[in-house]
């Protein structure tokens, strides 16, 4: 997590506009999701792949890794997709008896799971795509050019700075704790565990309370405005976009 | 006849839970001057630092700013936190924004300054704590002296004519220390009265215009460094030790090496003096 953000702060396309990149991914994700092709969905996985690893400098090793970390879920949700139970064993194309039931794969049950594995994962890539090239400010002014509603933007952008200092907090404490043999053993690290989940509560509420202490003292008036980094629209970067979007709509309709 | 920027009078405050925490505070503030608050833990200074900016409302007593009473009401207090800006003990309870320079802006933008204002304030703001380099960084990739000097910058960024610091030196490592108080004086030179409460007697010695010694909600004493830190007695009695060098300067005096002289009030004067004496 703490990773993918550096990522997004320190990659080689910092100085692209965040509009062009969130009309890439959300684009690209939009028609992945509204068609139903297993062709776009492997060109929107490779495409992502080669552009994270050799246009952005993202390491292959950390980004197969990502690509990783929804398999194990999306295994088993398809599990409970592919699978089924009928009394026949016709309708299998393979099974296994239950007593009077039979429990196995349907044609159909493989299809359906093989489609939405790959939409799911093509899916996953636009997001990364976008995670990994822009910082979560920059979605955050993106999002206000598009006129979301202000309050959420400022909850967003103050859960973003409050999640660094909880976790550090949490880890200060961890370490305090660790130190004085507090996860010497399970029962001991069980208790720890719920003496640092409590503090963090504690603690949180007491720093929401310094921050607005802080933020008067700055004269906040209800609203969190801060400056905005500007950026040049490329029309070349545009046109590639568009391109890329007919052409993955055209796939679509190859069969 | 002296201007003061920041009076009370007669300052009574407790928290929610009846504990007393300032006990009748009458202290006068002189414009553009360096003031420094010392007193040990508990004994009130952040409380009423907490005061001169309106955070805090008294139970009894006032709080004046230019010889005025504070009005609570919220668009006088918008004003007056225009005017007297405070950098908190703890920067990440006051840095809040995802880069340095977004966190920078928002006091410039809440002055309704123009975009180009806000702009050359900012950059004004980083030049002088020395942080150009930091202004694109997330705010959470600094270290606690990066972060401290940006929120430093943040209050230099509204340009107030007093700034407070709750303890600015605290857990910083010295050469920061010395780079934050050449930047105070940076500050001070250029007209804005300074306010910092500090442990750090020596500090306070070598800095201060003049030195305001709480403990326990109550004015124990104030007055030049030079005087009220010099009397053993009072010292002890606040809870504070002797600054070094006035300490050896008094034992220079009862041995007679050193004639009756002006006070050092720092490292280089000491020495000048030591070097001149001939025995």
């Amino acid at each position: 997590m703490i990773l993918i953000d550096k990522y997004a702060y320190c990659n080689k396309i910092q100085g692209i506009s965040p509009m062009e990149k969130v009309t890439f991914s959300i684009g690209t994700l939009i028609i992945c999701l509204a068609v139903n092709s297993l062709l776009v969905d492997g060109l929107v996985i490779a495409l992502m792949a080669l552009l994270l690893i050799f246009y952005v400098g993202i390491p292959s090793k950390f980004y197969c890794k990502m690509m990783f970390l929804p398999i194990s879920f999306l295994l088993l949700g398809l599990l409970g997709i592919a699978l089924d139970m009928s009394s026949q064993q016709s309708n299998f194309v393979s099974s296994l008896p239950l007593g009077k039931y039979y429990l196995g794969f349907t044609e159909q049950g493989l299809h359906t799971a093989n489609i939405l594995f790959f939409r799911a994962l093509a899916s996953v890539s636009c997001l990364y795509y976008l995670s990994l090239t822009t910082p979560i400010v920059e979605i955050i002014a993106v999002l206000r050019k598009a006129k979301m509603p202000e309050l959420f933007l400022e909850l967003m952008s103050l859960i973003y700075r409050f999640i660094f200092v909880l976790l550090e907090t949490a880890d200060k404490i961890y370490l305090a704790q660790s130190s004085r043999l507090g996860y010497a053993d399970l029962k001991k690290s069980y208790s720890s565990l719920g003496h640092l989940i409590s503090n963090l509560f504690i603690r949180a509420f007491k720093r929401s309370n310094d921050l607005y202490s802080a933020l008067e003292a700055r004269g906040y008036q209800g609203s969190l405005r801060v400056m905005e980094k500007k950026y040049k629209i490329s029309s070349k970067n545009i046109f590639l976009i568009f391109i890329w979007l007919i052409i993955l709509i055209l796939t679509a309709n190859i069969r | 006849m002296a201007e003061y920027i920041l009076q009370t009078e007669n300052l009574y405050y407790q928290y929610p839970d009846g504990t007393p925490a300032l006990n009748g505070i009458s202290v006068k503030i002189e414009k553009g001057k360096k003031i420094a608050l010392l007193g040990l833990n508990g004994a009130g200074k952040t409380t009423l630092f907490l005061h001169f900016n309106g955070l805090l409302k008294p139970a009894k007593g006032k709080v004046l700013y230019n010889g005025q009473p504070i009005d609570y009401k919220h668009k006088n207090l918008i004003d007056l936190r225009k005017k007297v800006g405070i950098v908190f003990q703890d920067p990440d309870s006051q840095l809040f924004a995802a880069t340095v320079k977004q966190d920078i802006s928002f006091g410039p933008i809440n002055l309704d300054l123009s975009e180009e204002q806000v702009e050359r304030r900012v950059q004004q703001a980083l030049e002088a704590v020395s942080i150009v380099h930091l202004q694109d960084k997330p705010t959470h990739f600094l270290s606690y002296g990066q972060k401290k000097s940006v929120s430093i910058a943040d209050v230099l960024a509204m340009q107030p004519e007093v700034i407070i610091f709750d303890e600015p030196t605290a857990w910083l490592d010295p050469s920061s220390t010395k780079n934050i108080m050449q930047t105070f004086q940076r500050i001070n030179q250029a007209g804005t009265t300074i306010i910092l409460s500090t442990h750090d007697v020596d500090l306070a010695y070598n800095w201060a215009d003049y030195i305001i010694i709480l403990k326990n909600g109550n004015i124990l004493g104030e007055g030049l460094p030079e005087n009220i830190l010099a009397d053993d007695g009072f010292l002890q009695e606040a809870g504070l030790i002797k600054p070094t060098i006035l300490e050896i300067y008094s034992a220079l005096q009862a041995n007679e090496l050193l004639k009756k002289a002006d006070v050092p009030r720092n490292k280089q004067d000491l020495l000048k003096m030591i070097n001149e004496i001939r025995i």
